[in-house]
C-alpha cells in the first residue's frame, strides 16, 4: 500500500451532482444485462422465435384467420409482448434480489440519491433489456411473418406502460423476496400464465361464455391488446380501455415500488 | 474553541428492529470534526446499528443525526460520508476498477474524476495486478483493501470503518493502520470500531465504549485506564462493559 504518494488529496475535493449517481446505477444496470448477454438476451429471443416458428409458420397454416389476421401474424405482437413482460421483470427481480442477498445494495441506498431516483436507476436495466429484446423479436419476426407496425405511437406508448408495469413489479418483488424461489415463482406461475390466457395465441372473442368473461378480467389480456393494436391496429376490446386498464395498474405498481425506496421498508431493517 | 459542527451529532438516537429487539437505547455522541474516534464494544452491543443509522441503511425509531451540521438523511451528509462494512458487499458483476468508478458515479462526481480516483486508489491499495477482475474472485484481504478504497474513493470528510482489520494477517494490518493514520494527519475525521484492543490504543484519540445501546463510557485510552484504575485497555472494556451504566459513566 503506497501510502506516502500523493493519492489522497484532502477530503471532499471532488464537486458532486446528485443526478449523475441516477445515470450511472441506471448503466450500470445495463451493463449487468450486457455481461449476461447470452442469458439475458439470447436465451428469450431464441425461445420466443421458436414461439413464431413452432405455433406460427407450422401450425398455422392449418388454422384459419384469427381477426382477420394470419394465425403466424396474430401472434407475433402478444409473443413481443410476453418476451418483454418476462424479461423487465426477472431481469429487475433478480438484479435487486441480488443487489440484496450480496448487501452491495448498501452502496446505493447509502449514495447521495434519492428515493425516486434509486428507484428509477434499478428499474432502468429490465427496461432495457425489454426494448432489445423487443426490437430484436420484431426483426427477426416482421419479415418472417409478414406482420407490420401499424401503429407506432401507440406501439410506443403501449411497450413504455409494459416496461412501466413489469419493471417496477420485479423490483417490489425483488424487494420482498426471501429466496431466489420467490422470484421465480411469480414469473412461473403469475406473468406465464396469464398471458397465455391473456389472448397470446387466440382472440378471446372465440372463447364460449364464461371464458371470454374471465379474460376480461385478465390485467394481461389488456397489456397484449395493447400491444396489438400498436402492430396491427386491432384490439379484441376498445384500444382506450385497454390503455387506460394498462396505465392504472402500471401507475399503481409503481406507486408501491416508489413508497418501499420513499419509507425504506424491506429494504432497510 | 472551533466554530465547526461537530462530525457526528447524535441525540437521542434509538432503534428498535421489527422483532422488539432494542438495539440503541437513546444513544447520544458527538464526534468533533478531525477527530480519531474509536468505538468499542461486544458483539450485539449496537456499534453496527449505530453505523447504519449514520449512514441512512436502516430506519431509525427516534432520534437525530447530524453529520457536519447537516441531518444525516440529507444529499450534503451523505456525500461527506464514506463507509466500509464489516463484512466485504462488493457488487459481484463489476471488475475492481469498475466497482470504484461506479461508486464515484453513485457519489455524483465526474466521470473524469472518478477515473483519476480509481486508478489512485488501485495504486494506493495494491490492486492493480486485480484491476480488472470481479469481486468474486479476489482474496480476502483484496477484498478489503477494495472495500477501504471504495469508501474513500469520494473524497469524504467522515470515514467510518466496521472492523476494517478483521480476519486480515499482521502484514496488511499494518498498512492499514499506516494507510489509515495518514488519511487522520490530512484532517479527515475517522470513526473506527474494532474487536482489537491495542489497534483502538495505538490508533484512536477519543475512546467510546458501547454496551446494550448505549455509550456507557468515553475518554481518551489514558483516560480510561485511570478513570477505571486499570493497566491495560483490556481491563477498561472489561470494567465498562460488565458494570451499570451509572457507575461506569461516574
Amino acid at each position: 500500500m503506497n501510502a506516502g504518494e500523493s493519492s489522497i488529496s484532502g477530503p471532499h475535493s471532488a464537486r458532486a451532482e446528485p443526478w449523475r449517481g441516477l445515470a450511472w446505477l441506471s448503466a450500470r444496470e445495463c451493463l449487468r444485462v450486457s455481461k449476461l448477454w447470452t442469458q439475458t438476451m439470447l436465451a428469450p429471443v431464441v425461445s420466443s422465435l421458436l414461439f413464431i416458428l413452432v405455433f406460427g409458420l407450422s401450425l398455422g397454416s392449418r388454422i384459419r384467420e384469427v381477426s382477420g389476421f394470419e394465425y403466424d401474424v396474430f401472434i407475433v405482437p402478444g409473443l413481443v409482448a410476453m418476451a418483454m413482460a418476462q424479461a423487465a421483470y426477472s431481469n429487475n427481480s433478480s438484479s435487486i434480489f441480488q443487489a440484496r442477498s450480496d448487501r452491495y445494495i448498501d452502496d446505493v441506498l447509502a449514495a447521495p440519491m434519492r428515493p425516486w431516483q434509486m428507484n428509477l436507476g434499478l428499474t432502468i436495466g429490465g427496461a432495457f433489456r425489454a426494448v432489445l429484446i423487443g426490437i430484436a423479436l420484431a426483426a427477426l419476426a416482421i419479415p418472417l411473418t409478414g406482420a407490420s407496425v401499424e401503429r407506432p405511437l401507440a406501439l410506443a406508448a403501449a411497450v413504455l406502460l409494459l416496461v412501466a408495469l413489469f419493471g417496477a413489479l420485479g423490483v417490489v418483488v425483488g424487494i420482498y423476496a426471501e429466496t431466489f424461489d420467490h422470484h421465480t415463482f411469480i414469473n412461473n406461475i403469475v406473468i406465464l400464465p396469464l398471458t397465455f390466457v391473456g389472448g397470446v395465441f387466440y382472440s378471446v372473442e372465440v372463447l364460449p361464455s364464461p371464458w371470454e368473461e374471465f379474460s376480461h378480467a385478465n390485467p394481461l389480456f389488456y397489456v397484449v391488446n395493447t400491444m396489438r393494436y400498436g402492430f396491427l391496429g386491432s384490439s379484441d376490446v376498445s384500444v382506450w380501455l385497454s390503455f387506460a386498464v394498462t396505465a392504472a395498474i402500471a401507475a399503481a405498481v409503481v406507486a408501491w415500488s416508489q413508497y418501499l425506496f420513499t419509507t425504506g421498508r424491506r429494504l432497510k431493517p | 474553541m472551533s466554530l465547526e459542527p461537530p462530525a457526528l451529532s447524535i441525540k437521542g438516537l434509538v432503534k428498535r428492529y421489527d422483532d422488539g429487539t432494542l438495539a440503541l437505547a437513546g444513544l447520544d455522541l458527538d464526534v468533533p470534526a478531525g477527530e480519531f474516534f474509536g468505538l468499542l464494544g461486544p458483539n450485539g452491543a449496537g456499534k453496527t446499528t449505530l453505523i447504519n443509522a449514520v449512514c441512512n441503511l436502516i430506519r431509525v425509531t427516534g432520534g437525530e443525526i447530524g453529520v457536519f451540521g447537516h441531518p444525516a438523511s440529507s444529499l450534503e451528509a451523505r456525500r461527506m460520508v464514506g463507509l466500509a462494512e464489516q463484512d466485504p458487499n462488493l457488487d459481484r458483476f463489476l471488475s475492481v476498477r469498475e466497482a470504484l468508478l461506479y461508486h464515484g458515479g453513485y457519489y455524483g462526481i465526474t466521470r473524469a474524476r472518478s477515473v483519476e480516483r480509481a486508478e489512485e486508489m488501485i495504486d494506493v491499495f495494491d490492486l492493480r495486478a486485480k484491476a480488472d477482475v470481479r469481486a468474486p474472485k479476489l482474496s480476502g484481504g483484496m477484498r478489503r483493501r477494495l472495500l477501504l478504497a471504495r469508501a474513500l474513493l469520494h473524497e469524504p470528510r467522515l470515514v467510518i470503518l466496521d472492523e476494517p482489520t478483521a480476519g486480515v494477517d499482521i502484514e496488511l494490518r499494518r498498512e492499514l493502520w499506516r494507510y489509515i493514520r495518514m488519511l487522520h494527519s490530512r484532517g479527515t475525521t475517522i470513526l473506527l470500531t474494532t474487536h482489537y484492543l491495542e489497534e483502538a490504543e495505538a490508533l484512536c484519540e477519543d475512546i467510546a465504549l458501547i454496551a446494550g445501546g448505549e455509550i456507557v463510557a468515553r475518554s481518551t485510552p489514558e483516560g480510561l485506564k485511570e478513570r477505571f484504575g486499570a493497566a491495560t485497555l483490556e481491563d477498561v472494556y472489561l470494567k465498562a462493559v460488565h458494570q451499570p451504566r451509572d457507575e461506569a459513566m461516574a
